[in-house]
């Protein structure tokens, strides 16, 4: 084998591919990337046993067609200290050689044979179609609330439904819950799938161009996610997070009788200040919404406190306080683009819900004030 | 049978088994006559384990011949004269039952002089049969000679254990009348053998050493503190961490110089300790309590070990308290032991590199003769000089040097190398904080969006209702939901921030609660759960930290309370010192 990659592409597609590697693993396979060179292109391909990736490089230019599986950790590392805007991959059949300008590195390499196998994409499988940029959107607004090696193992990961073409995702870590609402431009019937975190926060990364079209294919145990554009191709594979997601609708308050608007970045702001001022026993900002105005305070044992004010023109109801995690507030102000959101409270120990139209909903569990 | 009245033999022999149970006890009746006649030496010859003969023979005031035949008569004493006398006994004895009831089971010999005559008298009794008194040559003070102790009662006889185990009863016994009375001589003869010979001495201090052990000076913090108002004078001497035994052997507990045995005041001095020792083991401690004797009720048994206190709530928290106080303002890193290169001889127990000196041995508690509680005297008495305040912050300026093994914080600090436990330290200050942070008001707790829940048993639901006030102010909201589940709705932040899972955390503790092993005590079951808290939210062995996180571990070491030591009273920190560096390579 050998072929002539751009630096900066190959670099980048390292750096997403690498995501998938396993850290902790047995197998050293499974710590490898697999190359394969032929009709001009190069593919990349790698697989943690649960989510495998497959990357299509078109800049490329192939001498000799070949195949190699080369350890992830080093072929990375050395792609990006390579200096010029060339890399050059080579192999016998026991090492590859990686030259670069003056360079020249050697890396004993496995049989290509033993590579793990990373699906294909099965377009019998088809479910749906959708716009890479709507579909970074969904997966911004809602995998920042998901629960992290949780033992209930179903909210480690997002839920997502489709019927017809409209796409929900959903995620929860048990104190928030994030419903995040889009549409297919594909798509007929209905699908359920829980995704797992890592392999939205690879999809996440393959999805660069905003215009491109993604395919979608799943079955009962896996999805499939295609994209073609033209810097190249990408296909990643996942097994879905078997287990039941909890009936997050009932968990959507619909009685809730105080309702505030708030400039984004002006809360995101002041819940900011506020939070400068919490520590780890101590994990909450007081919102006391009065007259018009809304007083974010906190303070941290031995440390101090912190006091910021905001006028609220439109607060409907009467005093209230109530205490949130300012982590939480901020999270998901950070993954809304409108201008405006609307905060709904009921009373001091009842949830929160923010929302931006219908795109988002964002429920928050309050933190018990003494 | 028809009913008639008993005999007073018989009724001496039946009171008998409520004083005399084994020679030992006849032993403390005669040696606490032997205090109260203001003895300077007091010595006890035991055959046979006391069974055959036991000898008591003391120097003190001696009784005069015509009182001799009184003195063995039932309710006799020369202690008490009308019920008021009842409310302030500071007499050793004062029921006048011993010398009955012991005469009743043996065959008793009591020889006596006063100092003023020129001659004693003997009196000999052996059951209901008395010989004498008849006029006696003998030095001045008081003998008894008890034979043949149980002759007559064989079925109190067989109860009985070996010599041997006979013997040391009496002398664990005169082991703790000596401790209240440094300024008697107390010696004790088995057959040829001397086992005991404490020459007497006016510094309680050195009776202390003499008593325990001399290799524990060093090892020995004092414990001083008067509270006037409450007229409660405490005094002592407590062992360092490293010398608490896993028996209760080495408590000593005494009341207006009474040794005393009392759960709730052995749970005080425990409760000191909390954290600071293994929960299977006993601190050493010597601990005289001074009470007005009104407020004491210390014939509530025969045998007087056993007292009844009015406020003793508040004898209790100052006892613990004064303990806390005086440990708190030592150094309590343990030493690393390091075989001497130069000494093999010496058991590593007995060389503590890192122990400090304590402070200078104080004047006498309670001056021997003393009488009756006079709280201005022992006020003064143990008004002793001031410990030259030792450093609060044993190891201030300590720099993190490295981890090891992801497990340990090795570091310098002014008198040699320190070796952390990250996890031990981690968990005692978060369980500091969260001790400071509780008494302020509940945790900080967040609601959850559905509850969690957690399958218990009837008994854990019980449990769970008994702790409710506790976990209100833990910030933990739950309630039973159904017959088998417990559904959470609120936890305390700080398990979430530092990832603890909450069902398992719940199931453990419910477990406890139902068990019924949570310490009843409000306070001390917050401090058990806190301590579970912090268990699992504390960093564990094996997790990385960067320099920062050690620094600040470091930084909260030097503000927390008892940092030397887990919540669970294992060392948080060894102390490797430079002297022992320095031998170690030979340098000196």
């Amino acid at each position: 084998m050998k072929v002539i990659c751009d630096q900066s592409a190959l670099a980048e597609a390292l750096g997403i591919i690498g995501g998938v590697i396993a850290s902790r693993t047995p197998n050293p396979v499974l710590t490898c990337i697999k190359l394969l060179a032929e009709d001009g292109r190069l593919t990349l391909a790698a697989t943690d046993g649960d989510c495998g990736l497959r990357l299509v490089m078109e800049q490329v230019q192939v001498d000799d067609p070949g195949e190699t599986l080369i350890p992830a950790d080093k072929l990375i590392q050395i792609v990006r200290e390579c200096p010029d805007p060339t890399v050059t991959l080579e192999n016998d059949k026991q090492a590859m050689f990686i030259r670069s300008g003056e360079s020249m590195f050697k890396i004993y390499g496995f049989d290509p044979a033993e590579a793990p196998p990373v699906a294909d994409f099965d377009d019998e499988k088809i479910d749906c179609e959708i716009n890479a940029g709507d579909l970074v959107t969904l997966i911004s607004r809602s995998l920042f609330a998901a629960a992290d090696e949780h033992s209930r193992y179903a909210i480690n990961g997002v839920l997502v439904e489709r019927e017809e073409n409209k796409i929900r995702m959903i995620a929860t870590d048990g104190r928030r819950l994030a419903v995040a609402t889009g549409n297919t431009s594909s798509g007929t019937g209905e699908s359920r799938c829980i995704i797992p975190s890592k392999a939205l926060s690879i999809m996440r990364r393959i999805l660069r161009n905003d215009a491109a079209v993604v395919r979608i294919a799943m079955d009962e145990h896996q999805i499939h996610v295609h994209i073609d554009d033209p810097s190249g191709q990408a296909t990643l594979t996942s097994n879905l997070v078997e287990g039941r997601f909890p009936p997050f609708e009932d968990v959507i308050p619909k009685d809730q009788d105080k309702r505030v608007t708030f400039n984004r970045q002006t809360l995101w702001t002041a819940v900011r200040q506020a939070a400068l001022l919490t520590n780890e026993e101590s994990r909450s900002v007081r919102l006391h919404f009065h007259d018009n105005k809304l007083t974010l305070t906190s303070h941290a044992p031995e440390m101090g406190e912190a006091e910021v004010h905001l006028g609220v023109e439109d607060y409907s109801g009467e005093d209230l306080e109530i205490g949130f995690n300012p982590n939480y507030i901020s999270d998901a102000l950070k993954v809304i683009d409108q201008e405006q959101v609307t905060l709904e409270l009921k009373a001091p120990n009842k949830p929160g819900v923010l929302r931006t139209g219908k795109e988002f909903t964002y429920v928050l569990m309050p933190v018990n004030l003494t | 049978m028809p009913i008639r009245p008993l005999s007073t033999l018989l009724i001496n022999q039946i009171a008998a088994g409520e004083v005399v149970e084994r020679p030992a006890n006849v032993a403390k009746e005669l040696i606490e006559n032997a205090i109260d006649a203001g003895a300077t030496r007091i010595e006890v010859l035991v055959d046979g384990g006391g069974r055959e003969r036991l000898r008591v023979i003391d120097d003190g005031c001696g009784i005069p011949v015509d009182e001799l035949a009184l003195a063995i008569s039932p309710h006799a004493t020369s202690k008490i004269d009308a019920l008021e006398d009842l409310d302030a006994i500071a007499t050793m004895g004062f029921r006048g039952e011993a010398l009955a009831s012991i005469g009743a089971v043996s065959r008793m010999i009591l020889t006596s002089r006063t100092h003023d005559s020129n001659e004693g008298g003997r009196i000999t009794v052996e059951g209901d049969h008395v010989e004498g008194p008849a006029p006696a040559g003998c030095p001045p003070g008081t003998t008894v000679d008890v034979h043949q102790l149980f002759a007559r009662t064989p079925a109190r006889r067989k109860f009985l254990k070996s010599d041997g185990a006979e013997t040391r009863r009496v002398r664990e016994l005169m082991l703790r009348l000596a401790l209240s009375n440094p300024s008697i001589a107390f010696a004790l003869v088995s057959g040829d053998r001397t086992l005991l010979d404490l020459s007497a001495t006016t510094d309680p201090r050195r009776r202390v050493l003499d008593v325990l052990g001399g290799e524990l000076d060093d090892q020995l913090i004092e414990v001083d503190c008067t509270d006037e108002e409450a007229s409660i004078g405490i005094w002592g001497l407590v062992g360092r961490p490293a010398v608490a035994r896993p028996t209760t052997r080495h408590l000593h507990l005494f009341l207006n110089g009474r040794p005393i045995v009392d759960r709730s005041l052995s749970h005080a001095i425990r409760e000191a300790y909390r954290g600071l020792i293994d929960p299977g083991r006993t601190p050493t401690a010597v601990v005289f309590l001074e009470l007005d004797p009104g407020r004491v009720d210390v014939n509530v048994h025969p045998t007087k070990t056993e007292v009844r206190l009015r406020d003793d709530r508040l004898v209790y928290s100052r006892l613990r308290h004064a303990i806390i106080d005086a440990l708190s303002e030592h150094d309590l890193t343990a030493a690393v032991h390091v075989a001497d290169p130069q000494d093999r001889s010496t058991p590593p127990a007995q060389r503590e590199f890192g122990a400090r000196r304590v402070a200078e041995p104080p004047l006498p508690l309670r001056p021997s003769g003393s009488k009756g509680f006079d709280a201005r005297s022992a006020r003064e008495a143990m008004d002793v000089p001031e410990a030259p305040a030792p450093s609060l912050l044993a190891v201030t300026g300590s720099i993190p040097v490295m981890q090891v093994h992801g497990s340990y914080i090795v570091a310098e600090d002014d008198d040699g190398v320190v070796i952390i436990d990250q996890h031990a330290l981690h968990e005692r200050i978060m369980f500091s904080t969260l001790l400071e942070r509780v008494l302020e008001g509940p945790l900080d707790s967040q609601r959850l969006l559905a509850p969690a829940m957690v399958d218990a048993d009837s008994e854990q639901l019980d449990g769970l209702e008994r702790i409710g006030p506790l976990l209100a102010k833990l910030g933990i909201e739950a309630e039973a939901m159904g017959p088998a589940a417990v559904g959470i709705h609120a936890i305390p932040v700080l398990l979430l921030e530092r990832k603890v899972d909450i069902v398992e955390f719940m199931a453990e503790l419910l477990a406890k609660a139902g068990g019924g092993s949570l310490p009843p005590d409000e306070e001390a079951a917050l401090q058990e759960v806190l301590d579970m808290m912090s268990c699992r939210a504390a960093v564990k062995a094996g997790e990385q930290l960067n320099e920062s996180e050690m620094a600040e571990l470091m930084r909260q070491r030097d503000l927390v309370e008892r940092s030397s030591r887990c919540p669970h009273g294992r060392p948080t920190t060894l102390r490797l010192s430079l002297e022992d560096l320095e031998k170690q390579f030979g340098r000196r």
